[in-house]
């Protein structure tokens, strides 16, 4: 099987930052609207961020699994939710620990289930030593709102800073 | 009295509850199938633009935005009275073929699968899509994947986007397909067809040539006798995308065919204190209760609904494969539960059989593929089949064609019922005065619901996370017994 033959991003993925959540649901989009914040930062970057892909995405389990074949690393922003911190936390979590709100899909399965099924299937995967969750501590992912709850909105920016730590650096113009 | 709560339900989008009351006797005294979320998406809608719904109710789901998109996009059809071009329906429809392709293998291998590769007394670490791909070989997993990947890849390049399409507008679409296009299209369509048939295969090997699973198919713990609903073109053959509501009754006889528009002419719903989720029922014959047979108006409206509301299939391929359902299981229609997995495969081959005819349809790249809306918007239905059953979306709007008013029925919604009635059967069936509950009793009870590809996420419109198992046995006194658990952290 040819791995690259429905990819959409050209011949050389080294890292993709992908964003999970639903921009209705409040919090929940708190991985897009990251995402959507590193774009603007990696506009203003003098330097060449050509083999970084930023992506939007809603689901986890087999679908996130599919978004993460082709490259090496991978980087993935989600709400979660533990209420054992504060809302706008953010951590750094591995493929394992806790469950973001959308890392594991309860329609087909959780983010290392997906992973070794495309393992099983030969799919050119990441190792899990090469994939990071940046998971940001939700205050609400039910209520139907555009918006993020405040302290939540603080953390885009923290949540950003945490994923551009672990990409190479960039010099940002001010 | 004992009571066993199955909460949250595995393998189903959104939060799902079971409770099994228990006599003193340990009998099954009563079953419910609760959905304790509170729906609100549609009271979200009202006061937005009507052309952003198709962008907007394609969020109300995780599991098939798709299905939303094109049964919205066909709501503003009719809302703004404009008749899609030829080319539009035929792009939608090659769209919404690979979306049934695609979503249907996802069930199959990652839900329903494990319940009968696997088997519903196997270890509960097998019961998932890597047992299945364990039991069956990794070859299988190279293909599912490929099937899985190609009908995205294709859904991104037709729709304009991987997350949510936006791409359906009153009238048509936003864009066509050039002929590169269609030659892929047309490519991965026959490989699906080719993956289909093997699918069926598997499930003729594992399951039918089982004769245990087969004899659970037909155990009387799995079978309801309701109503059957689907949508059929003009030769009363299943179609995803278009056409009319046809009800049949248990013997399979038609008891009605209507346009969509005319829903509350034929569907009401009733409500239930316990359940935040609507129960739909016939009008003709009113709410009698979670009763079978024809004087009740509980239907089903699931991929063997659509099979047996329909006289046949519109492909050669799928049809064979129609008649060999009904030849086996004992002639149409069947109301076996558990058959509904085949009928998922039977579609899953149709869709892909469809696929290839509109990607070689002369038409398929033509330029004319929108109609431009010039009429005041005013009220519009639009319904199509999706993966889980018949959806539709029902908008008003004003003048301006801001909306005042959004209903949506979806597919889980239209079986909302007959699970329940399901449930409450299987575990009267299966669970035995002062017998052992086992983990995988319980399963087999699970099993129940599961065929009807429950998306409670979808139904109450919310998009809860992680849902993990747990079972609570309680006396008579309430206190609680016994706890078992499963997919929990």
């Amino acid at each position: 099987m040819t791995w690259n033959c429905v990819t959409d991003r050209g011949n050389s993925p080294d890292t993709i930052v992908i964003g999970l959540g639903n921009l209705l649901l409040s919090d929940d989009g708190v991985g897009i609207q990251v995402i959507r914040y590193l774009r603007q930062i990696l506009r203003r970057a003098s330097n060449d961020h050509a083999d970084i892909v930023l992506e939007e995405d809603h689901r986890g389990g087999l679908r996130l699994m599919e978004r993460l074949i082709g490259y090496r690393r991978a980087i993935i922003v989600d709400a979660i939710q533990t209420a054992s911190c504060p809302a706008g936390t953010v951590r750094r979590l591995g493929v394992g620990q806790l469950a973001t709100a959308h890392s594991c899909c309860s329609h087909d399965a959780d983010l290392q289930d997906a992973l070794d099924f495309g393992r099983k299937a030969g799919a050119p995967l990441p190792r899990n030593s090469e994939i990071d969750l940046i998971a940001v501590e939700a205050a609400d992912c039910h209520t139907f709102c555009e918006e993020l709850t405040p302290p939540v909105a603080g953390a885009v920016a923290l949540a950003a800073a945490e994923v551009l730590k672990l990409l190479p650096p960039c010099q940002i113009e001010t | 009295m004992r009571r066993i709560s199955i909460d949250p339900i595995t393998r189903l989008e959104g939060h799902g509850k079971i409770e099994i009351f228990l006599d003193d006797n340990g009998a099954v005294a009563n079953a419910f199938l609760q959905i304790p979320e509170l729906r609100g998406f549609e009271r979200f809608c009202v006061g937005r633009l009507a052309e952003d719904m198709p962008n907007l109710t394609s969020r109300v789901c995780g599991v098939c935005p798709e299905a939303h998109h094109m049964a919205s996009s066909k709501a503003l059809d009719a809302l703004f009275q404009v008749e899609p071009t030829p080319v539009a329906k035929k792009l939608r429809e090659l769209f919404y073929s690979i979306f049934f392709a695609t979503d249907h293998t996802t069930h199959f291998y990652a839900l329903g699968g494990p319940d009968f590769v696997i088997g519903p007394n196997g270890p509960k670490e097998k019961r998932n899509i890597l047992g299945v791909i364990d039991a069956v070989g990794p070859e299988v997993a190279g293909k599912v994947l490929k099937m899985r990947r190609d009908g995205h890849h294709l859904i991104k390049m037709i729709g304009g986007r991987a997350v949510h399409p936006n791409w359906g507008l009153p009238g048509g679409v936003s864009c066509g397909i050039s002929e590169t296009q269609r030659k892929e299209i047309e490519s991965l369509g026959r490989d699906a067809i080719e993956f289909a048939k093997f699918s069926l295969g598997v499930f003729n090997d594992l399951v039918l040539g089982n004769t245990d699973y087969v004899d659970l198919i037909k155990n009387d713990a799995f079978i309801h006798q309701t109503h059957n609903m689907g949508t059929v073109d003009e030769n009363n053959h299943v179609n995803f995308y278009e056409g009319k509501i046809r009800v049949v009754d248990v013997e399979g006889n038609e008891v009605v065919k209507y346009e969509c528009r005319d829903y509350l002419d034929h569907v009401a719903e009733h409500v239930e204190e316990w359940s935040y989720l609507k129960f739909p029922y016939l009008k003709k014959f009113g709410w009698k209760g979670f009763v079978d047979g024809n004087d009740s108006g509980v239907y089903k409206a699931t991929p063997l609904s659509r099979l047996n509301a329909a006289d046949g299939m519109a492909t050669p391929l799928a049809q064979e494969e129609y008649e060999r359902l009904y030849k086996t299981l004992g002639g149409k229609p069947v109301h076996h539960t558990l058959a509904t997995h085949w009928a998922r495969l039977v579609e899953l081959l149709y869709a892909a059989e469809h696929w290839v005819e509109l990607a070689t349809d002369p038409e398929i790249t033509g330029q004319d593929f929108r109609a431009i809306p010039c009429k005041t918007p005013q009220e519009g239905v639009g319904s199509v089949e999706a993966p889980r059953g018949t959806l539709t979306h029902h908008y008003a709007s004003d003048e301006r064609g801001v909306l005042t008013r959004v209903n949506l029925i979806v597919g889980t919604t239209n079986n909302n019922a007959a699970m329940h009635m399901s449930v409450k059967k299987a575990a009267q069936s299966l669970i035995k005065p002062d017998g052992v509950i086992t983990e995988g009793l319980l399963n087999t009870v699970e099993m129940a619901f599961r065929a009807y590809d429950p998306c409670m996420g979808c139904a109450t419109h919310t998009l809860p996370g992680q849902m993990p198992l747990q079972l609570v046995i309680r006396g008579a006194d309430g206190k609680v017994l016994e706890t078992l658990e499963q997919f929990l952290d």
